[in-house]
């Protein structure tokens, strides 16, 4: 078995407010192990933002405990490029802020901007690129700094349906021939087979697991196919029920 | 990148300037008749041009102005008080936006002061002014800066206050320092109200100071403004508010001039 990069064990979360307390999570356990693409859905509002939270550090848990291995790289619901930068500085933010910023990891970013697609819009600004791309150079930046565990907050809901399709399919090839690990939020069923490993189903607010499936596609890897197979919506049907339970 | 317009295209262009064309000829063109209309008006005797005044007349009290060397001089010492009152209410204004966005606490317990403040007519410190300052250019430099630094400050914190927390959010997942959410996302995003600001206190700037010279001032151009009302000079007084608007409209240009720099660098 394959190290465990992140585990929570047993977290809770509480908010606190002037107008009052919110537990946005009760008893959370699991974990990712390396090289694991992992989806997790959930209905609206239970909670996934916190856990990716928890999960990047941004907030420590009210009891229980989340350990990380290594360093994490955020993607949010929609890209947060910064538009007074061109593509090619939108992705050397982190090494900027991580201080990392060396010619050879900007050589190694730009490599992999070029790799996928991005090569002749290095010098754009943001709002030249369509949401599809955008969201791909959001990827990119998030990956310059090589981070052992993505954390993806639905990267693809601010886009429309063909985009993307498109765009999951884009990311997932990239995730997979980057060999990173990936735990990915979604309140999309469909997206979450088409992506994953795994699937685990949260319950409404204060959210915990309540289901974990380990998906069977074999060797299959890119969502389109996968969309096609018969097992698909199987699944789709089982995590439906479980997810409205 | 060189493009080839097609007809339409050109055609659409061409509509463009041949309005913009227009807009300046109807723009000069009103210039000229309120200007005509105006020297009429006492040409003919229509009103006292005692009380009105007339461009002609303007025109021979700048001359007689500059022929005895104390044109340059007023202007001088009013635009010499305004832009040092400018600047220092504008970098204060924002080194004071920038404490108040670090320290929350800070900032609530400002609040109440900032607000008074804000609400106070600055020239109701008048008779304190004169008594700390005396009656030269400090006094009015300092009612400019009183005028224009609240402004400032109110601008630039409401500018830094509205990041975008998603993107603070995309920072601090980098680990990145409250001193670097500051530099890297906090000040760019800030620049576009920056600019709107400069503009409001180029006219903050102008109220301050010439408010100051009608308290305390021997020179400049709100002296020669109260004091052609004192004697009943209204050449003077009109020939005075006439060079203020070009210095005022010169000033909001350079602004502009600015933006168009900056914008254009932050693009290239
Ligand atoms: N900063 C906060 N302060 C107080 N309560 C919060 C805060 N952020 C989230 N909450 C509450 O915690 C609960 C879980 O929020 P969270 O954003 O994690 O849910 P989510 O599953 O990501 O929702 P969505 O499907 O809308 O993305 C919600 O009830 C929300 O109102
Ligand atoms: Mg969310």
């Amino acid at each position: 078995m394959k190290n465990e990069i992140l585990r929570f064990e047993d977290v809770t979360f509480t908010y606190h407010t002037r107008r009052g307390e919110t537990t946005a999570a009760d008893g959370l356990t699991f974990s990712v192990r390396e090289g694991e693409f992992v989806a997790i859905i959930g209905p609206s509002g239970c909670g996934k933002t916190t856990l990716l939270s928890l999960a990047a550090g941004l907030l420590s848990p009210s009891s229980g405990t989340v350990t990380r291995s290594g360093s994490c790289g955020y993607m949010l619901q929609k890209d947060e490029l910064f538009h007074w930068r061109n593509i090619e500085k939108n992705i050397f933010l982190p090494l900027e802020i991580k201080r990392q910023n060396t010619a050879e990891r900007r050589r190694q970013a730009l490599e992999l901007a070029k790799k996928y697609g991005l090569g002749e819009f290095l010098q754009s600004f943001p709002p030249q690129l369509s949401g599809g791309m955008r969201q791909r150079a959001a990827l990119i930046r998030t990956l310059a700094t090589e981070p052992d565990i993505l954390l993806l907050d639905e990267p693809f809901s601010a886009l429309d349906y063909q985009t993307r399709l498109n765009v999951c399919e884009d990311v997932s090839s990239i995730i997979r021939s980057e060999k990173k690990t990936a735990l990915l939020i979604t309140h999309d069923i469909s997206e979450a087979i088409s992506l994953a490993d795994r699937v685990l189903v949260l319950s409404p607010r204060p959210t915990k697991v309540s289901h974990e499936h380990e998906l069977d596609f074999g060797e299959e890897t890119r969502p389109i196919k996968r969309r096609e197979m018969p097992q698909f919506s199987t699944w789709f049907e089982l995590l439906w029920r479980e997810l409205n339970a | 990148m060189k493009h080839e317009y097609s007809a339409e295209h050109r055609k659409y262009l061409g509509k463009r300037k041949r309005n913009l064309t227009l807009v300046w000829i109807l723009r000069l063109g009103l210039l000229a008749l309120i200007l005509g209309v105006w020297e009429m008006i006492a040409a003919l005797g229509w009103v006292d041009p005692f009380l009105t005044s007339s461009p002609s007349r303007i025109g021979k009290t700048i001359a007689s102005l500059y022929l005895d060397g104390s044109l340059f001089y007023h202007i001088g010492v009013t635009l010499l008080e305004t832009m040092i009152g400018f600047v220092i209410a504008v970098v204060g204004g924002c080194v004071i936006a920038l404490a108040l966005w670090w320290s929350e606490t800070l900032r609530r317990v400002l609040e109440p002061y900032i607000v008074v403040l804000n609400a106070l007519p600055k020239i109701a410190l008048g008779p304190l002014i004169i008594i700390w300052f005396g009656t030269g250019s400090e006094a009015i430099v300092f009612m400019t800066v009183l005028v224009g630094i609240i402004v400032a400050t109110l601008h630039m914190l409401s500018a830094f206050l509205a990041t975008d927390n998603n993107k603070i959010l995309l920072l601090r997942s980098m680990g990145a320092s409250k001193f670097q959410i500051l530099r890297k996302l906090v000040i760019p995003s800030s620049l576009a109200s920056f600019i709107s600001m400069l503009k409001v206190n180029v006219g903050m700037a102008w109220i301050g100071s010439i408010m100051g010279e009608y308290i305390v001032s021997r020179a400049g151009l709100g002296y020669l403004i109260v004091y052609g009302g004192q004697v009943f000079k209204l050449d003077l007084v009109m020939a005075s508010t006439c060079i203020l608007c070009v210095l005022a409209a010169g000033m909001y240009f350079l602004v502009v001039l600015l933006e168009k720099l900056i914008v254009k660098d932050a693009e290239s």
